[in-house]
């Protein structure tokens, strides 16, 4: 790389600026383009500073940002933090093919949105949710706090060290990170935690209480429970798990599926409530 | 009563901001419940409600295209209900689902409609080269709909409490348990979401090791998670070095042994 006398260097007063700005992403969140303007609004610091010399690619650099952009948050800081790297190069670099630039965003927000959202809304959420609510379903304020530190502790030092990270290795850091498989080892890890815990979550939180339907008759009645606990504790949980694991693999809309379960427990209260 | 709707509306708008500081979940039931409580003056029920409205939710999260129901105007008026008129907490998930459902149509009105318009004017100032312009599209798309949104959610606080008030005297009995029902099994489909998001052949085992663990010792969410991240460690470090980065290490390894 030639090195100009009049090069444009990032200082950490933009990579600053570009953390806290990745902050705000999802904000103007559209359907056309979803993320765009809240990633052009992050990276403007940083074309500012680089292009002030040179109104062309900064005209081209702002439009770029302003593409369709889909990621996780949190993993948002990591890209930008490559496409800073490469905004430096190209305001460097007169031999430099912008479109790299382009291509290089798309092709890691879509692996990046994947491994985010399953790891962090996914599994994150869920462990942090799991460990809060106990808490929180007897009234104790340590459950909300609880859930925010758990979710947000190692959120924000993922977007912190995943912005430096980002602007130091450029995006031959991922590619790199992928062939060695470290990618998959964090994946696997991660459901593996997360789902022992709502397999734990399934038979604490999922509640059909069935105490009212008794088998037998006069004193040697007992209730339906009582052998079905016998069988296993927790297995109307489990099946009412598996049905709805089965109908969301129908393709059912989380929606419906969720006032069907309304509507059917209604419909099953009515019924009993005429006996 | 008119205190409690201005601080419910800045709770909302704080609510609406989530993605304004960083996505950190403060829209989430389990947050808004609480401060919801804090303002009312019943931290202890707000908590619980919060609660609750979390697990009926659990499975809601943005996704791609795809948003969940609007969770912020659901829960604030699903919980300061039950804590206005100490009604039962199946009362707040009766409001917050419908409420909730109606509050996305008009958000996502506002995402088609709205938001593209201010990208489109965003596209004019980047080829002039404005980058206040820029700045300015994203930050009136930022507030508009906090704004809008928050205002209708202290709105419905302030005119709705009678009216709701009707409406749920008119529930008959057998609706209330019937909701009593759906609240034990919908926590069901956002777990059955989450599973179909991470699970794969190799890894299916570990939900019903967590489901056991549970289920015949009544160890806490707590407990088996942490005895997961052992077994996550034991998994990755002390077998299979097949994937493992380094050759060289793995030759002189096999020779110990």
């Amino acid at each position: 790389m030639i090195m100009n006398s009049n090069s444009e260097k990032l200082t950490k007063k933009e990579i600053r600026q570009v953390f806290w700005r990745s902050c705000q992403l999802d904000s103007s969140w559209n359907f056309e383009r979803q993320q765009n303007l809240g990633y052009s609004y992050a990276m403007v610091p940083v074309i500012k500073r680089l292009f002030k010399n040179d109104s062309r690619k900064a005209k081209a650099a702002l439009k770029r940002s302003l593409d369709f952009m889909a990621i996780t948050p949190q993993l948002s800081s990591l890209l930008m933090g490559i496409n800073a790297a490469m905004e430096e190069e190209n305001a460097n670099n007169p031999e430099f093919d912008d479109s790299a630039i382009t291509a290089v965003k798309t092709s890691l927000m879509g692996p990046l949105a994947g491994i985010g959202d399953s790891l962090i809304v996914g599994t994150l959420r869920i462990i942090a949710t799991g460990v809060a609510i106990g808490f929180a379903s007897k009234g104790n304020i340590i459950g909300p706090i609880l859930f925010l530190l758990l979710y947000n502790v190692p959120g924000f030092l993922l977007r912190y060290y995943g912005l430096n990270f980002g602007y130091k290795y450029g995006a031959y850091f991922i590619t790199n990170a992928e062939k060695t498989g470290i990618m998959d080892k964090v994946t696997y890890a991660a459901s593996v935690v997360g789902l022992t815990a709502i397999g734990g979550m399934i038979a604490s939180y999922v509640q059909l209480d069935l105490s009212g339907i008794k088998i037998g008759s006069g004193k040697f009645a007992e209730p339906l429970t009582k052998y079905l606990d016998m069988i296993m504790p927790g297995l109307v949980p489990l099946a009412v798990f598996g049905i709805m694991y089965w109908l969301i693999g129908k393709k059912i809309k989380t929606s419906n599926l969720l006032l069907g379960s309304v509507f059917v427990c209604i419909f099953i209260s009515f019924l009993v409530s005429l006996f | 009563m008119l205190t409690q709707s201005l601080l419910i509306f800045l709770l909302a708008i704080l609510g609406y901001l989530n993605s304004f500081f960083g996505s950190s979940m403060i829209s989430r039931p389990i947050v808004m419940g609480m401060l919801v409580g804090l303002v009312l003056g019943d931290l202890t029920t707000g908590i619980k409600v919060g609660a609750s409205l979390e697990l009926v939710w659990l499975g809601a999260m943005a996704i791609g295209a795809s948003n969940p129901p609007d969770m912020v105007s659901g829960s604030i008026i699903g919980t300061s209900y039950v804590i206005v008129t100490h009604s039962s907490i199946a009362t707040a998930v009766a409001l917050a689902v419908p409420i909730s459902m109606l509050m996305q149509m008009l958000w996502n009105l506002l995402m088609i409609v709205w938001v593209p318009l201010l990208a489109a004017k965003a596209d004019k100032y980047a080829n002039e080269a404005n980058y206040r312009g820029i700045d300015r599209m994203h930050y009136i798309a930022v507030f508009s709909q906090a704004i809008l949104l928050a205002g209708l959610t202290s709105a419905g606080f302030f005119l709705g409490s009678k009216a709701i008030q009707s409406f749920v005297n008119i529930i008959p009995s057998f609706v209330n348990s019937g909701l009593n029902y759906a609240m034990g099994i919908i926590p069901a489909i956002g777990f059955a979401l989450l599973v179909r998001m991470i699970v794969n052949k190799k890894t299916a085992c570990f939900l019903f090791l967590g489901f056991l663990l549970v289920a015949y010792l009544k160890l806490s969410v707590l407990g088996i998670t942490a005895f997961a991240c052992v077994l996550t460690a034991i998994l990755l470090f002390n077998t299979g070095h097949s994937s493992s980065n380094n050759q060289v290490q793995e030759v002189i390894d096999d020779n110990e042994f």
